[in-house]
């Protein structure tokens, strides 16, 4: 659309680009500084754009309090599980339906009701998964959480790995297994390698959302598995207010997700078009 | 026969009559799991909401006592004023958030389009970034920016000659400012929907259109946003339906409050099941928002057929 030229014009609308992607990452930076400013640094008019004096004592207060580090664990063990299951379970899905035609249109069938479980009302599963987890002894626990957060995105998994699964040309599998190999073999050796770099993908966006779930946290854990964003939550409506151990909390919980984003960048574009990170 | 896959799903007699039964039905084997994890997780839970929906629902120490009471739930619904009252202002909370997403989001994915190529893969990693983070972190580093006292959004006022504003506290602009973050987060979503949905436009229409001699803004009206038709509607469904669901940024910063100023229906409805324990009540408004979630969805996804 545009040449690589710099005519006033081109460069006009870098320079207000730039504009744009500083106003919104503004209040990121900000809150990072918080965690790092001293109490009489951070309510001071005007603010300090760059902290005159750096301090650790909130990241030490919350680190140091206790049920931090294990809410911290809480949420590594979910998203683990959580993304062991959906993407394991998603991609088989998503390999069968781009290899296999089902009988009754159940192709399409199958993928739209994926579609609409993403779409339910949270309260429609939540309040009976909680009477039956309350039942059988799965509420707050990891396990529990972690089946719930697969549920969650198993949608996008399987949308996600079926596009990577479909990129994949069918004559090469069928080279490989002219070759003699069973499908399994031919399995192993040329579509994993190949969707590699999407499974990569995939698990991270799924880490990324279960690290970041509210709600179904809020309501099927209590104190055992409770995540990190519970902790956060809690540090706000508690109404002495600290802002400082706040920010520094919510800084523990937005570094992974920042250091993830920039590895997966590239196929980032691709797992947000299904909409299972925003969260909102 | 050398295509293996194929005449496995086919239907090749000799082929099946070779081998094991569960490799000749192996194409369920790969769908199974998944519908076994949403059959459990999902459907049989809706299900069940349906049924709680027409009963008074009694849970007590792990016994579950399901009384059925026909339509009460419901007739309840349609007078209680604090249902109608989410109602309204999640419909106001989603008209508002989703309309400024898209013009946020579109402006960003046009100006995104007209830059040189090493710019745009810069620019569009750091857009991407408010997107990723967890909504309750960002909820309680925007709750200390809007502090009414030392907070830099009120000190970025005074700057223009603008009173402090009491935000979050006063419950004329509590949901503005909730909405406000909201914006800030979904419009990159939306910005990384239009701006993919820009680089794959067909280049035949603009030549076709730049050799009639049309000026820049006929080709944006009746070029661009006719072509972009498609990735709209699916823009459309998705923010709208994530948006109707609303709650965990209300739940993280103001319960809701002041008074009933930031309450939607999602919160609202955990409010009756894990508050006062309402489960009948509550599953009967869950099921209900379910069906107009479900209408609406529909709404978009036939417009996204005959697109």
């Amino acid at each position: 659309m545009v040449g690589e030229r710099s005519t006033p014009l081109v460069l006009s609308r870098h320079v207000l680009m730039l504009g744009v992607v500083l106003i919104v990452l503004a209040p990121v930076y900000w809150m990072l500084m918080i965690g790092l400013k001293t109490e009489s640094e951070f309510s001071q008019i005007p603010p300090t754009i760059w902290p005159q004096e750096f301090t650790l004592e909130w990241f030490e207060a919350v680190l140091g309090k206790r049920g931090f580090g294990e809410q911290i664990m809480n949420s590594v063990i979910i998203a683990a599980i959580a993304t062991s299951i959906a993407i394991t379970v998603g991609s088989l899905a998503a390999y069968g339906l781009s290899r296999f035609q089902l009988p009754w249109g159940l192709n399409y069938h199958i993928l739209f009701f994926i579609l609409t479980v993403r779409m339910f009302p949270q309260t429609v599963t939540v309040v009976p998964l909680f009477i039956f987890f309350t039942q059988i002894g799965l509420i707050d626990t990891h396990l529990g959480m972690g089946l719930v957060h697969s549920m969650l995105e198993l949608p996008l998994a399987v949308w996600m790995m079926l596009g990577f699964f479909r990129d994949i040309p069918r004559d090469l599998e069928e080279a490989a297994m002219v070759d003699g190999d069973h499908w399994l073999g031919a399995f192993r050796k040329v579509i994993v390698p190949l969707v590699r770099p999407g499974l990569a993908a995939t698990s991270i966006l799924i880490l990324i959302a279960s690290w970041n779930e509210f709600l179904f946290s809020l309501i099927l854990t209590r104190t055992e598995a409770q995540t990190l964003p519970i902790a956060v939550a809690n540090q706000v409506t508690q109404f002495d207010i600290l802002y400082g151990r706040m920010m520094a909390a919510s800084a523990i919980s937005i570094i992974p997700v920042l250091i993830f984003t920039l590895l997966v960048q590239r196929n980032l574009i691709r797992g947000l078009t299904l909409g299972g990170v925003s969260g909102a | 026969m050398l295509n293996v896959l194929r005449r496995r799903s086919g239907g090749d007699v000799r082929a099946i009559a070779k081998t094991p039964w569960w490799e000749t039905h192996l194409r369920f084997f790969f769908i199974a799991p998944s519908m076994v994890l949403l059959a459990v997780m999902a459907v049989f839970p809706a299900i069940m909401s349906w049924r709680m929906a027409f009963s008074r629902v009694n849970f007590k120490l792990g016994e579950l006592e399901i009384e059925p009471i026909g339509f009460a739930n419901f007739t309840k619904a349609f007078s209680d004023n604090l249902i109608i009252g989410s109602t309204v202002r999640t419909a106001v909370w989603v008209l508002v958030v989703v309309s400024a997403e898209i013009v946020v989001g579109l402006f960003i994915a046009f100006l995104m389009s007209k830059l040189h190529s090493r710019a745009r893969m810069l620019f569009t990693a750091a857009l991407i970034i408010p997107l990723v983070l967890p909504p309750v972190s960002v909820g309680a580093g925007w709750l200390v920016m809007m502090d009414v006292n030392f907070g830099v959004l009120n000190y970025l006022l005074s700057l223009v000659g603008i009173e402090p504003l009491l935000w979050l506290a006063d419950d004329r602009t509590a949901l503005a400012s909730i909405m406000l973050i909201d914006i800030w987060q979904a419009s990159m979503f939306v910005f990384i929907l239009m701006y993919a949905g820009i680089l794959s436009l067909p280049q035949d229409p603009y030549e076709a259109a730049a050799i009639d001699g049309a000026s820049p803004w006929q080709i944006f009206r009746d070029v661009t946003i006719p072509l972009l038709r498609p990735t709209f509607v699916v823009v459309l469904l998705l923010r709208t339906l994530d948006a109707a669901r609303i709650a965990d940024r209300m739940l993280a910063m103001t319960r809701g409050g002041p008074g009933s100023s930031t309450e939607t229906v999602t919160l609202s409805i955990y409010k009756y099941a894990f508050i006062h324990f309402n489960f009948g009540y509550a599953s009967a408004l869950s099921v209900m928002f379910q069906v107009v979630l479900i209408i609406l969805a529909t709404f978009y996804i036939r417009r996204i057929l005959r697109t």
